[in-house]
């Protein structure tokens, strides 16, 4: 090969190298635009959170703020002396999100409703997904097109007669309320039964043969096999719950010790004028935090878990 | 066979659950449409299609349908091309993309009222970062833009309490929440595409990044589509929270964002008017069911699930 081509082949390797960069450069300029504009209401909330009022209303002190002592005017009204109310920024917008509102109340019945739910959910579904899948009787082929069928309706729209009916029966503004219309998930049942199909028939059959009951061979043998399954399907269930706004809004009115984490972030809202900023942000950033937290540990199995949707 | 008739005990309680809390109510809903029942009064009067006539003549209603479509028809073409185009950035960068799907997924994961609250703060016109941003272009090539210089002249949009901007500002909030969510969908299609396939369509002559995509990408992203048009569908046909956290009344400035389903809470519950109500819920399960009885005519053209 001449000298000439080598250069020339050089120079051509280069350039391609150049193209190549130049579009991943173009790339990441593109997508980190993207990810400022996604990034900037959760800045805009952890900044607020942090700052004292009138750096909220003058837009100034940056992200952090100045973290300057101000004077707490409801803790003077109080009747204290000025210098014992003077505070620092986070501490009082975090101690105000504690105790104006019984946030520590709302986060725990976040949790007993979300988790309620997602038991009774595996409790209800995975027989049935177990009789779908692996055993014979009459009707099953019409059970799963009901199950098919169920599928296309959102339990939101369907809001007021539940509500209706729940009233008549005197349970709205109860755990009950918040947890009976999710007791049913057939998209659980259908997920778990195609998971089921999946698994061997031969493990049952000596299941069967060592004398175990059909009840031990779902929780024994049929659940440790589905754990991927519903560890996704746990995470899928536990977001939605969690955020969930609508359903709470409707059935919870007035007590506020039913209140969950959105309602009460919700109420903070309705009250809020100028100085409750910082706490209302600082509320918000609780909320938030948990399942923010939890993703990041474990990307993959939440992002599984909240496409799994996609299966369908 | 040992297995007996435990599967009566399997399958009884989850058809229980199914015919309580999912289809009785859809009769019930249907049944209380054609009433004008009120919750607390001993009976109602049967009123015929009357809730119906309503629904589909008053002005109220057609701002109803007004605000839901629009907002329908902003949020799902802009979250399935944003959320495509996101993929397909990310796919070719491999190393750093991860960390740009974490970024975008975030939105999903965050309780919507929170973020909500956020942006209504963002878009303050006084105290918010987006007209601080606006108004420091003030007096840069930017004031050549008609609608910018007005702006300077003038104010910015109020956004949010602008009835020509509300429902296009809580259209971004919605594919700004939602977007991530199709991104994660078509990362997942683009991964199951045999790379062997890019191989072949360039042996054929597609030499350009465009024919491959039209000609190899787009087809076998095909499923994935169809489920993330009609999931996208249904999800922003739902949108309620933000609505709420912004209007607890009367649905926005001049009712320009009164969405389908806070009609149904403001009617419904608020109100107290069932039949009503339950006449807005009837027409909603009808488009939801309409258009996921489309995308399953679309799949089943190709998978079975028995």
């Amino acid at each position: 090969m001449s000298d000439a081509a080598l250069s020339a082949a050089g120079v051509d390797a280069k350039a391609a190298g150049l193209r190549f960069n130049t579009r991943a450069a173009l790339t990441h300029a593109v997508l980190i635009v993207g990810a400022l504009i996604v990034l900037l209401p959760f800045y805009t909330m952890v900044s607020l959170s942090l700052k004292a009022p009138h750096e909220i209303m003058q837009q100034t002190g940056g992200f952090l703020g100045a973290q300057e002592l101000f004077r707490d005017d409801f803790c003077i009204k109080l009747g204290n002396a000025v210098a014992d109310c003077m505070v620092n920024p986070i501490a009082y917008n975090y101690s105000t999100a504690f105790e104006k509102a019984p946030l520590l109340r709302y986060l725990l019945n976040g949790v007993i409703v979300t988790v309620s739910i997602f038991v009774i959910q595996v409790i209800v579904a995975l027989p049935c997904a177990y009789a779908l899948a692996k055993l014979r009787f009459w009707g099953r082929e019409a059970v799963f097109a009901l199950v098919l069928f169920c599928l296309l309706i959102p339990v939101h729209a369907i809001a007021l007669p539940l509500y209706i009916m729940l009233a008549k029966l005197g349970l709205t503004n109860s755990y009950a309320a918040l947890i009976i219309p999710w007791t049913i998930s057939v998209f659980g049942i259908f997920l778990m039964r195609q998971f089921f199909m999946t698994v061997p028939d031969d493990l049952i059959d000596a299941a069967r043969m060592d004398g175990m009951s059909e009840y031990a061979i779902i929780w024994q043998v049929m659940l440790p096999t589905a754990i991927p399954a519903l560890m996704a399907f746990g995470i899928f269930s536990v977001v939605a719950h969690w955020n969930d706004y609508f359903w709470p809004r409707i059935v919870i009115t007035g007590n506020r010790d039913l209140f969950t984490p959105p309602l009460g972030l919700r109420e903070f809202k309705g009250d809020a004028d100028g100085d409750n900023f910082g706490p209302m942000m600082a509320t918000a950033c609780i909320i938030v935090t948990p399942l923010i937290v939890c993703f990041l540990l474990a990307q993959r199995r939440f992002i599984e878990g909240i496409t799994l949707s996609g299966m369908k | 066979m040992p297995q007996s008739r435990a599967y009566i005990w399997f399958v009884g309680p989850a058809l229980l659950l199914m015919f309580v809390i999912l289809l009785i109510p859809i009769l019930i809903a249907g049944g209380l449409s054609l009433t004008d029942y009120s919750l607390g009064n001993s009976g109602a009067s049967f009123v015929g299609l009357e809730n119906y006539e309503r629904i589909f003549t008053r002005s109220t209603y057609e701002k109803m349908f007004g605000a839901t479509f629009r907002y329908v028809f902003v949020v799902v073409p802009l979250t399935v091309g944003l959320g495509l185009g996101a993929a397909l950035l990310i796919h070719s960068l491999g190393r750093f993309g991860d960390l740009y799907k974490t970024i975008y997924f975030l939105p999903v994961m965050a309780a919507l009222i929170a973020m909500a609250i956020v942006w209504e703060f963002a878009f303050h016109p006084t105290i918010g970062i987006v007209n601080a941003t606006l108004e420091r272009g003030c007096g840069t090539v930017l004031e050549r833009w008609g609608w910018y210089a007005q702006g300077c002249a003038r104010t910015f949009p109020l956004w949010l309490n602008d009835r020509d901007y509300a429902i296009w500002t809580v259209s971004f909030i919605g594919v700004w929440q939602g977007f991530g969510f199709n991104m994660v969908l078509y990362l997942a299609g683009l991964t199951s595409i045999p790379p062997s396939l890019y191989d072949a369509a360039e042996m054929d002559g597609a030499k350009r990044g465009w024919d491959r995509f039209r000609l190899v990408t787009w087809p076998l992203l095909g499923p994935t589509t169809v489920f993330v048009v009609t999931i996208s569908f249904i999800r922003s046909f739902q949108v309620f929270d933000m609505v709420e956290a912004f209007y607890p009344q009367g649905g926005g400035p001049s009712k320009s964002v009164y969405v389908m389903m806070f009609a149904i809470y403001e009617k419904g519950i608020q109100q107290n008017l069932m039949g009503i109500g339950a006449a807005i819920t009837v027409v909603f399960l009808c488009f939801v069911m309409i258009l996921t009885l489309i995308q399953r005519w679309f799949v089943e053209r190709r998978t079975h699930y028995v």
